[in-house]
């Protein structure tokens, strides 16, 4: 596997910094999970729980990180398993015990990498700051991964997904002319942010290659996210038209290029969609052709593209009183087979049972551990012929149950012996 | 100083899909060129354009995805094929057809050049049902499942009276691109270990279906998924809104923080009884919660609020514009905007930088966006012979 032999000591919790070591696990490299049996990361106990084969569980949508105590167990957060595939290993290792902190600087001295999502400043409270560390590993990668980053004036800010998103321009420009943003209801730049951490994580590694020297990453979760908005902040600068300007955003529809139809239609059914995105005059003439030549398609209005943009209230309507007679799959197939470009507006369960491309290319892999049965799983969206990626990692396995790997990894790593490790067990710094 | 992909050089041949792939990686100081026809690559055609007047060096969004790079006229496959020759990495968006069909099919390349990466970004990767289908950005968000749960939550009738909504910004293609960016560093770690080159096969549906946070697992776990519905947010006295996330997400102790403020503000009301230090009570009458911050809000403009909650401890954070973005004074603390040269505009252009801080490898930000054909001749020269 591409990255095999490189090892990250992983401090990471909850999303943005978990989804960057899990990109690199899939890419073969060995992440060690350094968590802890007092404070687990929340999304290890908070809901929705994977449920006991045959039962369903609880959603998430009452949960909070305050009510995340007394989860019967840290192996059964579902959102855990969402983003610790990559074939992570878990050990628990009590920072504030002497003994723990000991033991995480020996693990320092033999990782590669270390990444953590803390809020800035809280390594250092720990007596792990980046200069302890680089003392014990002069070539060490360390990336730290939290949204306003470790440098600048207001890195004491607290952030969640939806607030950088919000800062960022990208909440505002998600919704409907003349109305309140809509934005993503997600945390979209967990994602987004966890890619540049895995990027920074890479050329880290690259540099250090080259220079052998290491060095601290500093990712927060606003800068990943301002070149999100494509040519917007030009478009402001340049022409003085500043993206808060009446009927902007304008929903599903795009001035560049002009295109027309586009947009989501409603489909047969409680809520269900489908897109319809003509770009081109020859796209138009297939759907044209696929609705069955309808009169009002005739009108000279729509017999250009400048003109269905102009027109595109009268278009849409007309459209969609098609669409909403026809099953989303149907439109989708019998406009693709045409030529035209359309797609059905899937959720988690389309894309899971639905989606015949999805499961071609073995997008979802089985995977479980010792507590929970094998999951449909993912791990990174491509392929590479000569070092295949796997969201089970080099081991082929399952996100880790809590601690799991103490044993392997202080006798494998450290070279500990059995009385040397239940010795720390014994004296606590193993929780 | 160096930067991590010095001396790398890449030969790009993407449409608007993926030219931002090729903008990280000349952010991490490779050697960007892409080859263009004639006319121009397909996003130099897509506005807006400056002034609003056409043409190949007037698009904002050519310029925005692809700065940091060079440019070369190539209207014959052999020499793009010959450049290959001379290239570490080959990012295109070519489906599999039409790269054999313009000899860059993977198996010929790597017989010319057996250490080049290969990366193909495709709509639905190389193979599979749709594998031929087509998609714009659009089409790719529905499928993927983003848009199901963006947009506006149901009317009072719980119907959903306005569709699934996709954020501006083609987020399916800018996945895809930085997970090809990911996959070629990959590549290219590999090769230094093993020489070799290979193919990535990038499906920008799997992508853009990979980015939907915890909806998989609550499917998963519990039947149930999720629908659209924007966060809570406050509407301040300017009318610009601050996202304002229940603050008993981060934990219990954070109400303590807030109270304090809204005391000092004095619009705490009912919060001030003891019985709202219980979160479970709390939870039961949230109401009250959201009233008070309602009276906080009406008393200052968005971006005071969003300090005062930051400043109490809250994960507030006032929605902004992209343009808006520009004035943060923490991103322009850490040399986020750089200004480049256009010389033959006679101005300089505001672009945003570097990703995040890498002091010992800084990301490299020095090129303004090619002018068509710009460098042809000089790359010509300088990839002769290798």
């Amino acid at each position: 596997m591409a990255l095999e032999g490189l090892r990250i000591l992983d401090f990471t919790r909850l999303g943005f910094g978990a989804q960057a070591t899990l990109i690199c696990g899939c890419l073969g490299a060995e992440v060690i999970r350094v968590e802890s049996t007092r404070f687990p990361d929340a999304i290890r106990v908070m809901p929705p729980f994977v449920p006991e084969p045959g039962e369903r569980g609880e959603a998430f949508g009452a949960a909070t990180l305050a009510n995340a105590t007394g989860a019967a167990s840290p192996n059964r957060g579902g959102i855990f398993y969402k983003y610790n595939t990559g074939g992570k290993k878990s050990i628990t290792v009590n920072a504030r015990h002497p003994r723990g902190l000991d033991l995480l600087k020996d693990l320092v001295a033999h990782s590669d990498v270390v990444t953590e999502s803390f809020a800035a400043g809280t390594l250092d409270r720990w007596g792990l700051s980046y200069e302890v560390m680089r003392a014990i590993r002069p070539d060490l990668i360390y990336v730290s991964m939290c949204g306003f980053g470790h440098e600048g004036p207001d890195t004491d800010h607290v952030t969640m997904g939806p607030t950088a998103q919000a800062l960022t321009g990208l909440t505002f420009i998600v919704g409907l002319p003349d109305r309140p943003p809509a934005g993503w209801s997600f945390s979209y730049l967990d994602h987004v942010g966890g890619y540049l951490g895995a990027i920074a994580i890479l050329a880290g590694a690259m540099h250090r290659g080259r220079t052998g020297e290491g060095q601290h990453i500093d990712v927060s979760q606003l800068e990943p996210a301002t070149t999100l908005s494509g040519a917007l902040v030009l478009d402001a600068l340049v022409n003085n038209r500043p993206s808060r300007r009446p009927g902007f955003p304008t929903g599903n529809r795009r001035a560049h290029p002009p295109s027309g139809p586009s947009g989501a239609y409603r489909a047969q059914g409680d809520d269900k969609w489908v897109v319809v995105s003509c770009r081109t005059q020859q796209h138009w003439e297939a759907l044209v052709e696929v609705m069955g030549r309808p009169p009002w398609a005739a009108d000279p209005r729509f017999a250009t593209v400048a003109g269905r943009a102009e027109h595109a209230d009268d278009l849409d309507a007309h459209v969609q009183a098609w669409t909403s007679e026809r099953d989303r799959y149907d439109v989708m197939d019998a406009l693709q087979r045409a030529g035209v470009p359309a797609g059905a507006v899937q959720d988690a369960a389309d894309r899971l049972e639905r989606d015949p491309q999805l499961a071609a290319r073995g997008h979802y892999t089985m995977l479980g551990n010792a507590e929970v049965a094998p999951l449909p799983l993912e791990g990174v969206p491509f392929r590479m012929s000569a070092t295949p990626p796997h969201t089970g990692g080099v081991l082929h396995r399952g996100p880790p149950c809590l601690g799991e790997d103490n044993t392997a990894v202080l006798a494998g790593v450290l070279g500990m012996s059995a009385d040397e490790i239940a010795a720390l067990e014994a004296d606590g710094a193993l929780s | 100083m160096s930067a991590p992909l010095d001396s790398v050089r890449v030969l790009e041949l993407t449409d608007e899909s993926a030219d931002y792939c090729g903008r990280l990686l000349a952010g991490l100081g490779a050697d960007v060129v892409k080859v263009e026809p004639p006319d121009g690559a397909p996003s130099r055609h897509i506005g807006p354009f400056l002034d609003d007047e056409p043409g190949p060096d007037r698009s904002l969004c050519f310029w925005a995805d692809n700065v940091g790079k060079r440019s070369v006229v190539v209207d014959d496959d052999a020499e793009v094929v010959a450049l290959c020759g001379s290239a570490d990495v080959l990012v295109h968006t070519l489906r599999p057809a039409q790269a054999e069909a313009r000899g860059l099919g993977f198996a010929a390349l790597h017989e010319l050049a057996p250490s080049l990466v290969v990366c193909a970004v495709t709509p639905f990767g190389s193979d599979g049902p749709w594998a031929d289908y087509l998609a714009d950005d659009l089409v790719l968000m529905a499928l993927g499942g983003s848009m199901a749960a963006c947009g506006y939550g149901p009317g009072a009738d719980g119907v959903y009276d306005t569709p699934p909504l996709a954020s501006h910004g083609d987020q399916a293609w800018r996945t895809a691109s930085t997970y090809a960016a990911i996959a070629v560093l990959g590549a290219l770690a590999w090769r230094t270990v093993s020489g070799a080159g290979q193919l990535i096969d990038v499906s920008a549906h799997e992508c853009s279906a990979s980015m939907t946070e915890w909806h998989l697992m609550t499917y998963l776990c519990s039947g149930g998924v999720h629908r659209r519905g924007p966060h809570p947010t406050l509407t301040a006295s300017d009318g610009r809104q601050v996202a304002a996330l229940n603050p008993d997400f981060l934990g219990p102790h954070v109400f303590a923080g807030m109270l304090e403020m809204l005391e000092r503000e004095g619009v705490a009301g009912p919060l001030s009884d003891p019985a709202f230090a219980d979160p479970v009570h709390r939870a039961g009458n949230y109401r009250e919660v959201w009233r008070a911050l309602k009276r906080l809000a009406d008393k200052h403009d968005g971006e005071t609020l969003y300090e005062l909650g930051q400043s109490a401890g809250l994960p507030w954070g006032v929605i902004r514009s992209p343009d808006e973005v520009l004035d943060d004074r923490h991103l322009r603390a850490r040399g986020h905007f750089v200004e480049l040269e256009h010389p033959e505009l006679g101005r300089s252009m505001v672009y945003a930088g570097a990703p995040f801080l890498a002091h010992a490898s800084p990301w490299v930000m020095e090129r303004r966006p090619p002018l068509l054909g710009e460098h042809t001749d000089e790359v010509r020269a300088q990839w002769a012979g290798r």
